[in-house]
């Protein structure tokens, strides 16, 4: 019965600070079932349950049940912590799986101590992912720890021979999750490969809220700005975009306007993760429906959804 | 309480055999056979299509579905969930495909589980309930209705019910001449200053087996923003951090309700490791069901199943029903 997803004991391989606050987590997974950009696992953010069975063990007639369980004592989060793949690596049955995370708070602060030989619990491959549509062009908009599934596409895409523009911001240069080639970024929306993180073929345009890299202001002006001075426009054009919602719906806007065919990747907080628990609901149209709107789910209906059917 | 008739169906009786002894996991619940005590939570496991890739269903004692009401619903505003100390506080709002897809969407994959089904079924006027109640009786994969008038995160309906003696005699009464063919369960709010009226209340209008407990009313504040963390202002708090209250409820309620009237608790509220699946057994639970832990570990079911087999191996204990309220009595 098991097939696509599953939970897998994952074993750190590296882990590297990228900036103030983002870091790269490498986790090999043997046997992690097939993924694709887009999707997502949810990380358990503290050691896993194997390890910490053991202490059942301990208690007999001569050692009384404790009220020392692990969730009396330690600060630990409890539910599992939805991370997008940013990158993966097979070899025979080996697979490598890379993640970009931002520390904003238990679990993730845990994980930056996470030392390579950890043994972490995945449960994934999760969500819909990315639908490309074949080759042709596309543009890919990202915004701070929105970036990393684009990463993961960016490669995905140029494989398949589609052409790779990246627009991607960040609030100030010391927050930009990725390795960039300083004295290559361009002040103005015309894309270079200033990126080390992106295919070779792909070329980039970086934003920065207070202007210390590339362009000044946000990744949804530079977009309008570099359609702006695109021959043809947004022709031929597909997007994909993921960072924070007011970004993402600037984008949505901006495509919707040009029919410019546009898939983003939300964000809604999780409990499961698999589609069981019914927390992490999205608002999209529905014509079926009485009220022209239904409930999806992000987890498994998404993360990734198409701009125009968004009701958010 | 109504007589009931054995339920024909194989009770697949589940033995791990070492060192000569033989461990039976298996438990009657008010004559539903089932192979082993443990069985997911109402809303936490939804109508186990999704949980297909990664549980062997076929080792669940019983399957319980989200709650099922007459019409489909779509559940609370957006954000519904949200994690706290040990726990989380959920305000799902009952979202549910409603009776007729579920009946024609649904059901034909319980079929396939091979295991008992029980229905969670929720309402806002007693002749929903009824309703929905009805028509589960021709489903034969169906072995018992648990009623849910306990849910904290609707307006009307819900917990509305499950607070008031009166009223759970109400509608146990109405659902009790429903259920001829399933078996009633009636799943209680910890939400009351003292369980065992409405358990008590519940067992007089004829339950057969009482499932305990919901979540807790419960809210968050987003400090920074000044306003509760859930669109629905309150949620219902579940997980590791209810444990011991639902420990001492369903002890109350095994000592001064259930025991005499011989009907059994499926007991729920934090479950995580073999040893709190004991420890509900011990306060005197029959069935255990899991909720939030399987959000963690969707396989959580099968562990708790080999942990409490080498817990019983360890003490002696050849049958479930031999742990079942082992312990002193709470004065
Ligand atoms: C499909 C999906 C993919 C994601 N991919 C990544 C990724 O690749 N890299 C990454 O760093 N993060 C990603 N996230 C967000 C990540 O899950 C949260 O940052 C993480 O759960 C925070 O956990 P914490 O315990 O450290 O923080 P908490 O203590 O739980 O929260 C700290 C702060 O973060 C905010 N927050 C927490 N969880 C979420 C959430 N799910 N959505 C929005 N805000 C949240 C809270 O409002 C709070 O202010 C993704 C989320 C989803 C739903
Ligand atoms: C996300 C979520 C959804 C739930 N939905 C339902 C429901 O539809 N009907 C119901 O009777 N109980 C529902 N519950 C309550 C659980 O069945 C259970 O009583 C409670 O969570 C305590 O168990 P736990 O601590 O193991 O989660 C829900 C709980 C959660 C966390
Ligand atoms: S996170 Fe549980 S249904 Fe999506």
């Amino acid at each position: 019965m098991r097939t696509s997803r599953g939970v897998f004991a994952a074993r750190v391989a590296a882990q590297r600070q990228l900036c103030a606050e983002h870091y790269r987590l490498t986790l090999s997974v043997p046997g992690f079932p097939a993924s694709r950009p887009g999707q997502f696992i949810q990380l358990l953010c503290r050691p896993p349950y194997a390890s910490s069975a053991p202490r059942e063990l301990t208690w007999g007639p001569d050692s009384p049940p404790q009220l020392s369980d692990p969730e009396l004592i330690d600060r630990q989060t409890m539910l599992r912590r939805p991370i997008s793949l940013a990158g993966r690596r097979d070899s025979g049955d080996a697979s490598e799986i890379d993640l970009i995370y931002r520390v904003v708070g238990t679990a993730t602060r845990w994980l930056t101590g996470a030392e390579p030989g950890a043994e972490l619990s995945v449960l994934g491959p999760l969500g819909n992912g990315f639908a490309p549509r074949g080759a042709g062009e596309a543009v890919l908009i990202g915004g701070g720890v929105g970036i990393p599934p684009l990463l993961y596409l960016a490669e995905t895409l140029a494989d398949g021979g589609t052409n790779v523009t990246a627009i991607f911001g960040a609030r100030s240069e010391g927050l930009m999750p990725l390795r960039v080639d300083g004295a290559a970024v361009p002040r103005e929306p015309a894309p270079s490969p200033c990126i080390a993180d992106l295919p070779p073929q792909a070329r980039a345009v970086l934003t920065t809220d207070d202007g210390t890299l590339g362009v000044a202001g946000t990744a949804s002006d530079a977009l309008l700005e570099w359609l702006r001075r695109r021959e043809g426009g947004a022709a031929g054009l597909t997007a994909y975009c993921c960072g924070p919602e007011p970004l993402m719906r600037a984008v949505a806007d901006i495509c919707i306007e040009r029919n410019l065919p546009c898939q983003l990747a939300l964000e809604r907080y999780m409990a499961c993760g698999m589609g069981t628990c019914q927390s992490c609901v999205v608002k999209v149209r529905d014509t079926n429906a009485e009220n022209g709107w239904a409930y999806k789910l992000c987890c498994t209906d998404g993360p990734v959804f198409e701009a125009a059917d968004l009701l958010w | 309480m109504a007589a009931r008739a054995m339920q024909p169906g194989p009770p697949e009786e589940m033995t791990i055999e070492r060192n000569d002894v033989t461990t039976d996991l298996s438990v009657d619940i008010a004559g539903v056979r089932l192979a082993n005590p443990l069985m997911p939570a109402s809303g936490t496991c939804g109508y186990a299509d999704e949980y297909a890739d990664f549980v062997d269903l076929e080792r669940l004692g019983a399957f319980v579905t989200k709650s099922i009401t007459r019409q489909p619903r779509a559940g609370n505003d957006y954000q519904r969930v949200v994690e706290t100390r040990a726990g989380m506080l959920n305000a799902i709002g009952l979202a549910n495909v409603g009776l007729e897809a579920f009946l024609t969407e649904k059901v034909p994959l319980l079929r396939r589980l091979g295991v008992p089904v029980f229905v969670n079924v929720a309402g806002t006027t007693v002749e929903d309930y009824v309703a929905v109640a009805e028509a589960l009786e021709d489903v034969d994969v169906v072995r018992g209705v648990e009623l849910n008038i306990s849910c904290p995160n609707v307006r009307a309906g819900g917990i509305q019910f499950g607070t008031d003696p009166e009223q759970i005699r109400r509608i146990t009464g109405a659902l009790r001449s429903v259920c001829r063919r399933n078996i009633l369960i009636v799943k209680l709010s910890p939400n009351v200053t003292d369980v065992t009226c409405t358990a008590a209340a519940a067992v007089d209008a004829g339950a057969d087996a009482l499932s305990m407990i919901n979540t807790f009313t419960a809210m968050a504040i987003d400090v920074e923003r000044r306003r509760p963390v859930l669109a629905n202002g309150t949620g219902g708090l579940s997980g590791p951090a209810i444990r011991p209250i639902a420990v001492r409820m369903v002890h109350e309620v095994y000592e001064h309700v259930a025991r005499q009237a011989g009907v059994p608790i499926i007991a729920m509220g934090g479950i995580q490791h073999a040893r709190d699946a004991v420890e509900f057994l011990l306060a005197g639970a029959t069935g255990l069901a899991v909720g939030t832990a399987l959000f963690v570990d969707p396989g959580v079911l099968t562990h708790l199943q080999d942990g409490l087999a080498d817990y019983m191996r360890r003490h002696g204990f050849t049958a479930v029903e031999q742990v079942v309220g082992a312990v002193p009595v709470m004065r």
